[in-house]
């Protein structure tokens, strides 16, 4: 349980967060300049302006009406920044020890070396490593101190679609093998499904939106929250072993079958992560017949929302919520409204696999 | 190179050596807050510490002077506590440490404000007190630049002449250091042995500046500017 009530004052308007959060994975959307940082920071101890009340699983870090205000280092606070911000003058081992309290469990060390794969960098310095690497690093070391909660502030954001598949299972490994709560700020909104089951979105200092991540990303799409904000589908799933010669494999997402292209097995570690762009979704009203295309599903419209840029259609099909992005010349001609029965027809090659 | 040549040299060495050992500690401190402290008065405290750069070093050396005879505010604590400072080797120490003291200021300034400040904010979330955060990230990071302002402050120190003259005199074996020998043996038509002394200096002086440069250097190419 983390319960904030909070507030900054920042130079273009107030950071006012009041909330209770369950405390699993929480998302924490919004445009940039929403306070999203701010949030993470008060919480972290390191805005000495911030007021209010901070609890974290029962533990007061911050309460003005008590006069509690516990300094950063007391807090257990652990915390990724975007840019990963190791320690440059030691090497990528000692980044991480820095974090081992004396109290600290024994094992704890190699078992976050083994979780976060970081055995071969382990005496390589910072700058020699790659920006996945990096983020791994500096998510061992946040997690070295035993935190209360993790603040991860977009940690993906600076890597390119590659890299984040790389990192990605990691968090998911963690979330699922440390139980740390998290609050995890992210401009994409594919990102927050698949990690967090609460969400909640800021603008303006103000939480606007809060509850379980689908829902706020339902209400989010196509609002124009964020111009950087993209709406990825982002599925986690099984994948089956591929079978010899196949250039496609079976992957399990929800209560879906789908066809992905086969990629090179490798040791990937918990579940397999594949993103499709909401543009790539074909809509029709008739199952499609005789196309190329691999994966057919039907499905209800939820909801349909115009935006400058489109039309976007948030449609249930097969366990999955899909947000398919047509075209208004498109949208007009099928006449779709909500509640009515579509088929998807998505490529395999639409498919792109993160993790 | 006569005896004495090589006994001014050895006191030239030891006090400017010394002098710097004790501005060591205040340089680094002064450089840290410096680069740290945003509140009112940043920039008064820096000029008036960077005085020293910018006056006449016989100003210095006067206003030291006045400072520590014998009814001057300083003087007079020290006479009370049985302490003789004037024209010592003491006195060529002070005038030393008060004159290279800016040089040191301000590289140490600039090492620590080279120093990403989140660096030490995510230091403080692993658990680290202010303290500890100092002493584990911004020292590390910022000791070449230390390194450098503390060898140049020591080749000023080794040059120092005008506040030193002033408080300490020229006294040859006891506060005579190369500077004041130079200026003392051309004065009185030994431009030979004078030169012997030049030798000396610049020889000291390449050595000093020349560590200070390459590790300046390869500083720049760490970080990568």
């Amino acid at each position: 349980m983390i319960s904030l009530d909070v507030a900054l004052t920042l130079p273009r308007f107030e950071l006012r967060v009041e909330t209770d959060l369950a405390g699993g994975g929480v998302a924490v959307l919004g445009p940039s300049g929403a306070g999203k940082t701010s949030l993470l920071e008060t919480i972290a101890g390191l805005r000495p302006r911030a007021r209010g009340r901070v609890v974290v699983e029962g533990a007061v870090l911050m309460d003005d009406a008590s006069g509690v205000r516990l300094p950063p280092e007391a807090r257990r606070i652990g915390y990724v920044p975007q840019d990963a911000l190791l320690f440059p003058h030691q090497s990528v081992g000692d980044n991480v020890r820095f974090g081992l309290r004396s109290g600290a469990r024994s094992g704890l060390f190699d078992e976050l070396v083994e979780i976060l794969e970081i055995a071969p960098l382990i005496r390589r310095s910072p700058a020699a490593i790659s920006g996945g690497e990096r983020q791994r690093v500096a998510l061992a070391r946040a997690l070295a101190t035993e935190p209360r909660l993790l603040l991860l502030d977009e940690p993906l954001a600076a890597l390119d679609v590659e890299l984040k598949g790389r990192i990605l299972p990691y968090l998911l490994r963690v979330r699922d093998a440390l139980r740390v709560p998290f609050l995890y700020v992210t401009h994409n909104a594919g990102e927050a499904a698949v990690i967090a089951e609460e969400a909640l979105l800021l603008r303006e200092g103000s939480v606007v939106r809060q509850g379980p991540t689908e829902a706020v990303l339902a209400a989010m799409t196509g609002e124009h929250v964020d111009p950087a904000a993209r709406y990825e589908n982002v599925l986690a799933g099984a994948l089956e072993p591929r079978a010899a010669g196949m250039e496609t494999a079976t992957f399990h997402a929800g209560g879906a079958r789908l066809i992905v292209p086969a990629t090179p097995t490798e040791a990937a570690p918990g579940r397999t992560v594949f993103t499709v762009a909401p543009e790539e979704i074909l809509v029709s009203e008739r199952p499609p017949e005789r196309v190329s295309a691999r994966n057919r599903l039907f499905g209800r419209v939820m909801s349909v929302r115009e935006t400058p840029d489109g039309t976007w259609l948030r449609v249930h099909a097969e366990g999955i919520a899909w947000t398919v992005r047509l075209t208004h010349a498109a949208e007009e001609e099928l006449a779709i409204a909500p509640g009515a029965g579509v088929w998807l027809t998505i490529k395999a090659h639409a498919f792109h696999r993160l993790a | 190179m006569t005896a004495d040549d090589l006994g001014i040299l050895w006191l030239t060495v030891r006090v400017a050596a010394l002098a710097t050992v004790l501005i060591l500690p205040f340089g680094v401190a002064c450089g840290w807050l410096l680069a740290r402290w945003r509140g009112p008065g940043r920039t008064l405290a820096e000029t008036v510490m960077s005085l020293p750069l910018v006056l006449p070093p016989t100003a210095v050396g006067l206003l030291l002077l006045q400072a520590l005879r014998r009814n001057g505010p300083a003087g007079h604590l020290l006479e009370r506590a049985g302490i003789e400072l004037l024209f010592t080797p003491a006195a060529v120490v002070l005038a030393c440490a008060v004159m290279s003291f800016p040089f040191l200021v301000r590289f140490a300034r600039t090492a620590f404000e080279e120093v990403d400040p989140r660096l030490l904010s995510m230091a403080r979330t692993l658990g680290s007190t202010p303290a500890a955060a100092f002493r584990r990230i911004a020292l590390p990071l910022a000791w070449r630049g230390i390194l450098a302002g503390t060898l140049l402050a020591f080749s000023r120190a080794l040059g120092e002449f005008g506040a030193t003259i002033l408080v300490a005199g020229n006294i040859p074996g006891r506060t005579q250091t190369l500077a004041l020998a130079i200026f003392q043996r051309t004065h009185i038509g030994q431009d030979a042995a004078a030169m012997r002394l030049v030798v000396l200096t610049v020889a000291l002086g390449f050595v000093a500046v020349f560590a200070t440069e390459s590790l300046t250097r390869r500083r720049a190419r760490r970080i990568g500017v």
